[in-house]
């Protein structure tokens, strides 16, 4: 940079203070209307609830191709949050975009488990729900095979439903973020130090995890950020697109589910505290489940500024499954943004869809 | 325009993106000891239990003085939600029988689209 361009143009300084007061005002104005007025409609691609289960329902979105490919898609979503963050507005919707490339999608989305559902297992979302609803999709489609794509917890009940059922019908395997080595999420590790988290007592004496827990705990990771993005907020009122941005993501970053009694004592004993599926000792309901028995074609995208799962929690995945296809792609952005918003539509929809594609006949 | 490295509300940016770093890694080290664990859980425990002693006294006063507790209000929430369940399920069945009457032959399955795409040629890909 040469020197007087580095030095204060003082000329532009009066365009300046005008822009600034436009803003300033547009900030007031925009403001009130903020506090006034509820977000953007959500997860409103058209759909039909085939089953619902409990926590549990599942959707077919309506195909709006005028072809569509062979395979359909089940997606798994993670149950301590809304599938819509995978169906934000049009134009950044993650299934309409599907939807437009010719896929035939359906999605397990979850409720919050009521408290009579406190004594939900792992077997039951492992050895139930997602056999059911591969079945019903099965039933709804007339196909065989199934594509299954799990986003982050998801993903790991996609990994240990391939495990135990690697004989079928699982035709591909995607996986968002998706943690296997639970040692290296550390935070979430230390939080629950088994020598000081009674998770017996807290589960005997609550039934469900409260969602506020649940949203502390992701909260903690990172103490600073959302009061910064406040102070960003109040800078970027004036922008429509950026508000949009920001009330999309705040809704559904603070739209947590709260988590079933058992279903969380055994994510914290043999997950957080053992580590068994990065050991290969995980078993479901008796049932060995060894990611290394899944065979079939798998994709794991991760992100490179996750602070959720990070990159050393994620990274075994694919060095660990059995399978002979298998790809790794390490995209910029974080746990959500890999998935929603801009950066996923420019960066990881088209490599899912050219990988995909090819599996899908 | 001015040089960005004088434009103040950049600078005001950049010092709020770094102060958010700071804080965060100086917190992220902070609580990755045991003793933060410990005085995290020691805490969350208390308060886990006190919340479920004061529930457990709310309701006995709601009671008392005629009005639903939160579980009564969690039991219509369900009852609500196991409505809206079925009128889901009604829907969709309707969905699929006005489908069924518009296809001609072949039931639902032939008011779908074909299941015949193939993924486009290296050339074509976007």
């Amino acid at each position: 940079m040469n020197a007087p361009a580095a030095a204060l143009d003082l000329a532009s300084i009066p365009e300046r203070i005008q822009s600034e007061v436009q803003r300033a005002i547009q900030r007031s104005i925009k403001g009130v209307e903020y506090i006034s007025s509820s977000g953007p409609a959500l997860g409103s691609t058209p759909k039909d609830v085939l089953l619902s289960r409990g926590t549990l329902n599942l959707y077919h979105y309506r195909p709006i191709a005028d072809e569509i490919y062979r395979v359909p898609i089940l997606i798994v979503m993670a149950t301590t949050n809304r599938g819509y963050i995978l169906d934000m507005v049009p134009g950044q919707s993650f299934i309409e975009f599907l939807l437009k490339r010719g896929y035939d999608v359906y999605m397990m989305d979850w409720t919050a488990p009521k408290p009579e559902e406190k004594s939900l297992r792992m077997e039951d979302y492992v050895l139930d729900f997602i056999p059911d609803c591969v079945r019903r999709v099965q039933q709804d489609s007339g196909e065989k095979d199934v594509t299954v794509i799990g986003y982050c917890f998801g993903g790991v009940l996609s990994l240990l439903y391939g495990s135990i059922f690697n004989d079928g019908p699982m035709k591909n395997l995607i996986c968002f973020t998706t943690p296997i080595d639970f040692r290296e999420m550390k935070l979430f590790s230390n939080f629950s130090d088994r020598r000081y988290f009674d998770v017996d007592r807290l589960v005997d004496s609550i039934g469900n995890v409260p969602p506020e827990m649940i949203l502390s705990s992701f909260e903690m990771l990172r103490p600073a950020s959302r009061a910064a993005s406040q102070v960003q907020l109040w800078e970027n009122i004036w922008n429509d697109e950026y508000v949009k941005a920001y009330r999309m993501m705040d809704r559904w970053g603070t739209d947590t589910l709260p988590l079933a009694g058992e279903y969380f004592r055994a994510i914290t004993k043999d997950l957080m505290w053992d580590n068994k599926l990065f050991n290969d000792t995980m078993s479901v309901g008796g049932r060995a489940a060894n990611i290394a028995n899944i065979k079939v074609p798998i994709l794991h995208a991760v992100a490179e500024h996750d602070h959720i799962v990070p990159y050393d929690a994620a990274k075994h995945l694919i060095a660990k499954v059995g399978s002979s296809d298998k790809e790794e792609v390490m995209l910029k952005g974080g746990h959500v943004s890999v998935v929603a918003g801009a950066n996923a539509v420019k960066r990881l929809w088209p490599k899912l869809d050219n990988w995909l594609g090819k599996r899908s006949t | 325009m001015a040089d960005k490295g004088n434009d103040p509300a950049v600078i005001w940016q950049t010092m709020i993106g770094e102060m958010e770093k700071g804080f965060n890694s100086f917190a992220n080290q902070a609580m990755a000891s045991p003793e933060f664990s410990k005085v995290m859980n020691q805490v969350g425990g208390a308060t886990a239990g006190a919340q479920k002693q004061l529930g457990e006294l709310m309701e006995k006063y709601l009671v008392s003085m005629n009005l639903p507790s939160r579980a009564q209000m969690v039991g219509m929430a369900e009852r609500i939600q196991g409505i809206e369940s079925q009128l889901n399920e009604i829907k969709a069945m309707l969905h699929q029988i006005h489908h069924n009457s518009l296809a001609p032959e072949g039931g639902y399955g032939a008011a779908r689209p074909p299941r015949t795409k193939r993924p486009p040629s290296e050339g074509e890909q976007k």
